[in-house]
């Protein structure tokens, strides 16, 4: 007897909390690394506006967020690119632009690098760093995984027509690019300037132009990107609100070194 | 004249046994599931995709751009760091099996039991993450490898993750020869150490091959602990301090990535049926191992 | 060989045969290497306690432990992740006991051998092997793909049940055997049924082992990550982190750690990994220690013995 009322008691509580948690309102979001910063602080400063609404949100890769935001397994998917043709269904809501940095050893002093050096080394063509000025060093090519976002920018952006060259390592996220490159000599890799900017690690100028906010602005700088909240089907409701304000937020772009779109002086299609 | 009390305690013995049958058919309906289920979504690479069985396993060239996942790379990689894991843990198991089950005394056997109990107890996470901050540095300081990252420091974390289970199987098997194989060979005057080499050892073989092959089982499957210390380079090791992936890593690597549908996420799936096609190759290998010992 | 004594004449290598005495040092070496052998491992382990005590002990501060994780900044803790990691564990633990302990019992008490019996062995060892990476592809293929559950707590406690039933079918098997049959025909013979016998007098006699076992399972799947990335999820909500509901997306702290040192942004991954590390290792210690004393205190309980 004792056991029947402690098991209808379990089952109680869980279907009280279940339909009570089913009563507020929960957004799941994933995906891109690099916009991974910006949606965080958002859901910090909208969950505190609006205690009744739960967010989660994860990094992965853009990838991960097209992937599964497409599989309705998330509400909103970030990416750094507009999804692949073959995937379908998905609605884009652009709210941000990015730069992007091509990132170095501090050990190596080397500042700046012209196009065809990056594509050169990425592609496996130069060894050394003796060959694009920079000290007697073997180059280690981080590359990005297949379904980093980034690394579509990077490619279509950098160092079009070439790709990269698969031999080398392989980092999924942001952040552990950086603190692979921070720590191995001779390394060089990409990653978005809401993970670079301020990180013991040269952000390398391309063509003398410098990886500044102001010169994406202009467009003078070439490797940087629209961000994307994908969702499946037009954005509704709370979505929608948490969409809208993520894109409004000056205070908090700024603080991880996004631009807002309507600041920009120029602007790409299939970004 | 059955009591009302026996007839209600048969009806419960009957009862009871047809619930405990249930649970014990569950574990086959799991299995079953998990068979049909992965077999279904991991041929769709070659039903569905139309990609070669053979180009899949024996092409090194895993480019998805030109829908042409061969998986030759990772298939080697698994192998390369299950054989470096099996080399360097297999016979250092076996040797504390051995010492454990004849030389060790009460007190460090004492010892020594729980502390390879709490080496199986760390989870493999920690010993992924204890290779990246132990091993990897180590490596990029001392060996030519710029990054640290390697095959061999996923074969030497390996290596360490399935001792525990070569070790106590090894002792098992010890354990269980007749105490009159001892007896015999060292009252022909034999050292104690022939006596392991030359009597014991051969008599425990397929206790031990078992070992191993469970040994190998438990690489073959290993995941994050390799992830996090081989680099992940879709490439052939350059030698034996150079980076390259194997099938779990490009699989836990990939899969959030990979669009439903698509021949790459089918081309992981069939990499995961691959694994499973593998684990229950070497189950039958240790049901024969043991029958070989009757 | 002096027949008395049953002992080699020659037991001093004074004027021993070269053979002999070549055999001699071989033993000796060979017991050397491998008393180094065995005292390594025991120096490895005590090297990755001190190494992980050293690196990790001074970030086991109360906000570390029970903080929020931080996605983006430093400062995060692992509070939620130390919740889901029990929520899961007693969710894996309420669906895969009475599954397994039945089936065990079936199998150590009931079956008779044939095919039924030998498909119930094959399945149980053939599920022990299937990497914990292929399982959990099972569980994404069908807890969030097919029953639409999304990430969830319940999809990755019932992966967790399937990699986990072998390992506490095989523990219940074992203290099954370990009750002598003596008890068994003691009970059977005042007229108990099988049933009866095994609920009321063998099952009690065997809970001491069966509890150690359990709890030391338990230590492993609090440790468990690979099964859980795909079915469990990477996150956690900060409106609701300590979510009593199942379906909730729930990131365990291995999973945590993990997440940490490939897909994390945070400047403090060192400070992360090397407190998550050391309170996983403090908890393989708890579970381990747990395992033996609630064990044995069980058994004296029920019992009387020991074990």
């Amino acid at each position: 007897m004792k056991r029947n009322a402690a098991l209808a008691a379990l089952l109680v509580g869980i279907s009280v909390s279940t339909t009570a948690a089913f009563a507020d309102t929960s957004i799941t979001a994933a995906g891109s690394t690099a916009l991974l910063p910006l949606v965080k602080d958002a859901a910090g400063a909208y969950q505190a506006a609006n205690p009744s609404v739960k967010i989660s949100v994860s990094g992965g890769g853009s990838g991960t967020g097209i992937n599964q935001v497409a599989a309705k397994a998330i509400d909103i998917g970030d990416s750094d690119i507009v999804p692949p043709p073959t995937v379908t269904g998905l609605v884009d809501n652009k709210v941000a632009v990015i730069g992007f940095a091509v990132i170095v050893n501090p050990d190596l002093k080397v500042k700046n690098l012209t196009r065809k050096q990056i594509q050169d080394i990425f592609a496996g063509n130069v060894t050394n760093w003796n060959q694009v000025g920079g000290p007697d060093q073997k180059i280690v090519v981080i590359n990005r995984t297949r379904g980093s976002g980034t690394r579509v920018v990077f490619e279509k952006t950098v160092i079009a027509p070439e790709k990269v060259t698969e031999g080398g390592l392989s980092e999924d996220a942001t952040g552990t690019v950086i603190s692979v490159v921070k720590q191995t000599p001779g390394a060089i890799s990409y990653a978005a300037f809401s993970g670079t900017h301020g990180q013991p690690v040269v952000e390398v100028a391309i063509d003398g132009v410098a990886a500044t906010e102001a010169n994406v602005i202009t467009g003078k700088y070439p490797f940087w990107s629209y961000e994307h909240m994908l969702t499946n089907g037009p954005a509704t409701g709370e979505v929608k609100k948490f969409i809208d304000f993520v894109s409004s937020n000056t205070e908090l772009l700024n603080k991880n070194s996004f631009i807002k779109i309507s600041d920009m002086k120029t602007s790409e299609t299939n970004r | 004249m059955i009591s009302s009390i026996a007839r209600r305690s048969h009806r419960t013995e009957r009862i009871a046994l047809t619930v405990i049958r249930m649970c014990a058919g569950f574990v086959i309906l799991a299995m079953a599931a998990i068979l049909l289920y992965l077999s279904v979504e991991g041929t769709k690479t070659f039903f569905v995709d139309h990609f070669s069985l053979l180009q899949f396993l024996f092409s090194p060239d895993y480019d998805l751009d030109d829908n042409h996942p061969g998986a030759a790379i990772f298939i080697v990689g698994t192998l390369l760091v299950t054989v470096f894991a099996i080399v360097v843990g297999g016979p250092f198991g076996i040797a504390v099996g051995v010492f454990l089950s004849e030389i060790a005394p009460k007190r460090m056997a004492q010892l020594l039991k729980p502390a390879i109990e709490l080496l199986v107890g760390i989870p493999s996470v920690v010993y992924g993450w204890l290779g990246l901050t132990l091993l990897v540095p180590l490596i990029r300081d001392h060996t030519s490898s710029p990054s640290g990252f390697s095959l061999a420091g996923a074969g030497i974390v390996l290596a360490i993750m399935i001792l525990p289970t070569v070790i106590s199987l090894s002792e098992d098997s010890f354990n269980s020869l007749p105490p009159s194989l001892r007896e015999g060979s060292l009252a022909l005057g034999a050292t104690r150490f022939q006596t392991i080499v030359r009597v014991l050892l051969p008599s425990a073989s397929s206790g031990l091959a078992v070992a191993l092959i469970l040994g190998i089982a438990r690489a073959v499957g290993e995941t994050l602990a390799i992830q996090l210390v081989i680099g992940n380079a879709t490439a052939f090791p350059k030698g034996i301090f150079g980076p390259t992936a194997t099938l779990t890593t490009v699989i836990v690597g990939e899969m959030p990535s990979a669009t439903q549908g698509s021949l790459q996420e089918h081309a992981l799936f069939s990499m995961a049926f691959l694994l499973l096609i593998i684990a229950m190759v070497l189950i039958l290998l240790v049901r024969f191992a043991l029958r070989k010992r009757t | 060989m002096d027949v008395a004594t049953m002992e080699p004449r020659t037991t001093s290598l004074v004027g021993a045969s070269t053979s002999v005495r070549a055999r001699k040092l071989a033993d000796q070496i060979a017991t050397v290497v491998l008393w180094i052998m065995a005292s390594s491992i025991i120096l490895l382990l005590a090297l990755f306690i001190v190494y992980m005590f050293y690196l990790g002990a001074r970030y086991l501060t109360p906000s570390f432990i029970f903080g929020m994780p931080a996605e983006t900044s430093a400062g995060g803790g692992v509070g939620p992740e130390i919740y889901n990691s029990f929520y899961i564990l007693i969710l894996t633990l309420i669906f895969t006991v009475p599954i397994s302990t039945a089936a065990g019992v079936y199998l150590q008490e009931y079956a008779p051998p044939g095919r039924f019996r030998e498909l119930v062995v094959f399945s149980a060892e053939s599920l022990a092997t299937i990497p914990s990476i292929v399982m959990g592809l099972f569980g994404l293929l069908v807890f969030v793909y097919l029953f639409k559950w999304q990430f969830s707590a319940i999809g990755g406690a019932l992966t967790l049940t399937l990699l986990n039933l072998p390992a506490l079918m095989r523990v219940t098997q074992e203290a099954l055997k370990s009750v002598p049959d003596t008890y068994r025909e003691a009970s059977m013979g005042m007229g108990a049924t099988r049933w009866q016998t095994v609920l009321n007098v063998v099952l009690p006699s065997a809970i001491g082992r069966m509890t150690t076992g359990i709890v030391l399972i338990a230590g492993r799947i609090f440790g468990e990550t690979a099964a859980l990335i795909f079915t469990a999820g990477l996150s956690v909500s900060e409106n609701d982190p300590y979510d009593l509901n199942p379906f909730h997306t729930a990131e365990t702290l291995a999973v945590h750690l993990w997440y940490t040192h490939t897909e994390s942004i945070v400047p403090d991954v060192d400070r992360i990994g090397n407190g998550s590390a050391l309170v996983l290792l403090i908890m393989v210690f708890v579970f381990n220690i747990a395992a033996r004393v609630g064990g044995r205190a069980l058994s004296k309980r029920l019992t009387g013995r020991p074990t």
